[in-house]
């Protein structure tokens, strides 16, 4: 990993509140670090949304990441 | 919430089989919205369309999976269905629970949600259908902290995993299914609740050949019993067999007189590899050809079991018709002994598992099962992977293609030559 923890941490919250897309899979974060194991940035992904600052979006078949109130539900569709 | 018309829907009453047209009227009077659902899905019919959206930010806090949110699009029309969410529970290995259990969560459901449950769903899991966002978060509160129950998988995380009834109540079991999917659920907890992959990834569990939970046509990484020395014989009772004294399949066909048992007919002649016959009173098996299709021993169980030399052969790949057709699950791993460690982990089969998730996780494209990143990369850069040496199994077909792409490692000095040494001898 070339990040601290934090760092990644940052990284990916960045590309997730300011990037093109609002919905990102997890590989889409794995460039925020390209030295980081994909385990590495999947638990910084998931600490993001615990931490309260991303929110998980389901299809119910596959699951993506969104920054905290970037994602729409169908509902709003 | 009114009464719909579903003159389409009353005609699925008039089978003579039950009807979940007629459970959900009966459900309706306890819960009006039950009338929703009816009225929406013979909208549905009509328009030959769902008319359910699904996908969102819902779930309980800390969870990536669980719960499927479900929404639909006609809700001015139906606006008791118009939040429907569904809700998995992980259900107990081989759906061994007690009744009390079942009228708990029943209880619940009623409280909190329709009332309406799937049992169970295709990954076993106790299927929860229909609540609102609001109920999501006490539901989940009572279901942890009451009744001790924990919610499924879904979305691009680990499935939950399911296993047959193995040791607990089949003779059959070549390894304990049981503990093997508890031991794992409980290790793999962070997979189960948080995404992790490119795509969703589901563990079965069979303890024999047999394959009753259908391991190797749905799973990605498919754990089947099996044994690696002789199926073991009881020459009296294949004699029982032939006089008629024992009734074969343990008489699970005996619904029919299908005439006196033949043991040629029924047993030598169906065996798909041959290789099996009769010297005299004495039934033989040559068991370097037994393919472990369970036949003889399903037809003949007084007077055959399984090898005593008992583990696991694990395939991997299975998957549903989404992309490029439905596959089976590819033997990977030919033979493992499935036992704890001193600390009580399954720790030769986490290795296998932990091998492809490393590579899949890198290599998987988003949505790919890991099913179809082998198909697309070709099974010998797998078995690479994977460090298992490719045998004669491995093999789908004889190879049409007449060049053989050598490894730099396996030619002698390697890729890197001196081309005018070469050509002294060789290009004159």
């Amino acid at each position: 990993m070339a990040l601290s923890k934090d760092e990644l941490k940052a990284a990916i919250l960045e590309k997730a509140l300011n990037g093109p897309k609002a919905q990102l899979y997890v590989k889409d974060f794995y460039a925020c670090d390209p030295e980081a194991g994909p385990r590495d940035v999947k638990n910084a992904a998931n600490d993001l949304v615990k931490e309260g600052k991303m929110d998980f979006w389901s299809s119910g078949s596959t699951t993506m990441y969104a920054a905290k109130g970037r994602a729409k539900d169908e509902e709003h569709r | 919430m009114p009464k719909h018309d579903t003159p389409l829907l009353d005609e699925l009453e008039k089978g003579p089989w039950p009807s979940f047209v007629t459970d959900l009227k009966r459900q309706a009077e306890k819960k009006p919205e039950c009338f929703d659902i009816l009225g929406q899905l013979e909208l549905s019919f009509r328009d030959k369309i769902t008319h359910w959206k699904h996908g969102g930010i819902v779930g309980v806090f800390g969870y990536g999976g669980g719960i499927v949110g479900r929404y639909s699009d006609v809700p001015e029309r139906f606006p008791g269905v118009a939040h429907f969410h569904t809700v998995r529970l992980n259900q107990p290995s081989s759906k061994f629970y007690s009744s009390a259990k079942l009228r708990d969560i029943c209880n619940l459901w009623e409280k909190y949600g329709s009332g309406m449950t799937n049992m169970h769903g295709s990954t076993g899991d106790l299927v929860l259908l229909g609540t609102t966002t609001p109920n999501l978060e006490p539901l989940f509160y009572e279901l942890t902290h009451n009744l001790n129950q924990d919610l499924g998988g879904s979305g691009s995380n680990l499935r939950t995993p399911e296993c047959c009834l193995g040791r607990a109540r089949c003779e059959w079991g070549c390894y304990d299914t049981q503990d093997l999917c508890h031991t794992l659920t409980m290790h793999y907890q962070d997979e189960i609740h948080r995404p992790a992959f490119p795509y969703k990834f589901k563990f079965k569990f069979s303890g024999c050949p047999n394959d009753c939970v259908a391991a190797i046509a749905r799973s990605d990484f498919a754990v089947i019993g099996t044994w690696r020395d002789d199926i073991r014989i009881d020459q009296a009772a294949v004699q029982g067999y032939i006089k008629g004294e024992f009734i074969p399949n343990a008489g699970a066909h005996s619904g029919k007189d299908w005439g006196k048992f033949d043991i040629k007919k029924e047993v030598l002649d169906l065996c798909p590899t041959e290789c099996m016959w009769m010297e005299g009173d004495t039934l033989k098996i040559d068991n370097s050809e037994c393919t472990r299709c369970m036949h003889c021993i399903n037809v003949m169980p007084r007077a055959l079991r399984p090898g005593a030399k008992q583990g696991a052969t694990i395939c991997v790949g299975a998957k549903a018709p989404i992309l490029d057709g439905a596959q089976f699950a590819t033997m990977t791993i030919p033979f493992i002994e499935v036992k704890k460690n001193e600390d009580g982990e399954f720790a030769e089969v986490v290795e296998v598992i932990e091998k492809i998730w490393d590579w899949w996780m890198e290599v998987g494209k988003n949505r790919e099962r890991v099913g179809e990143t082998i198909m697309r990369v070709g099974l010998p850069t797998f078995l690479k992977v994977m460090e298992v040496t490719p045998t004669p199994q491995h093999v789908k077909e004889p190879r049409s293609n007449p060049y053989v792409f050598w490894q730099e490692d396996e030619v002698e000095g390697g890729f890197e030559r001196d081309v005018k040494e070469f050509r002294k001898r060789n290009a004159q």
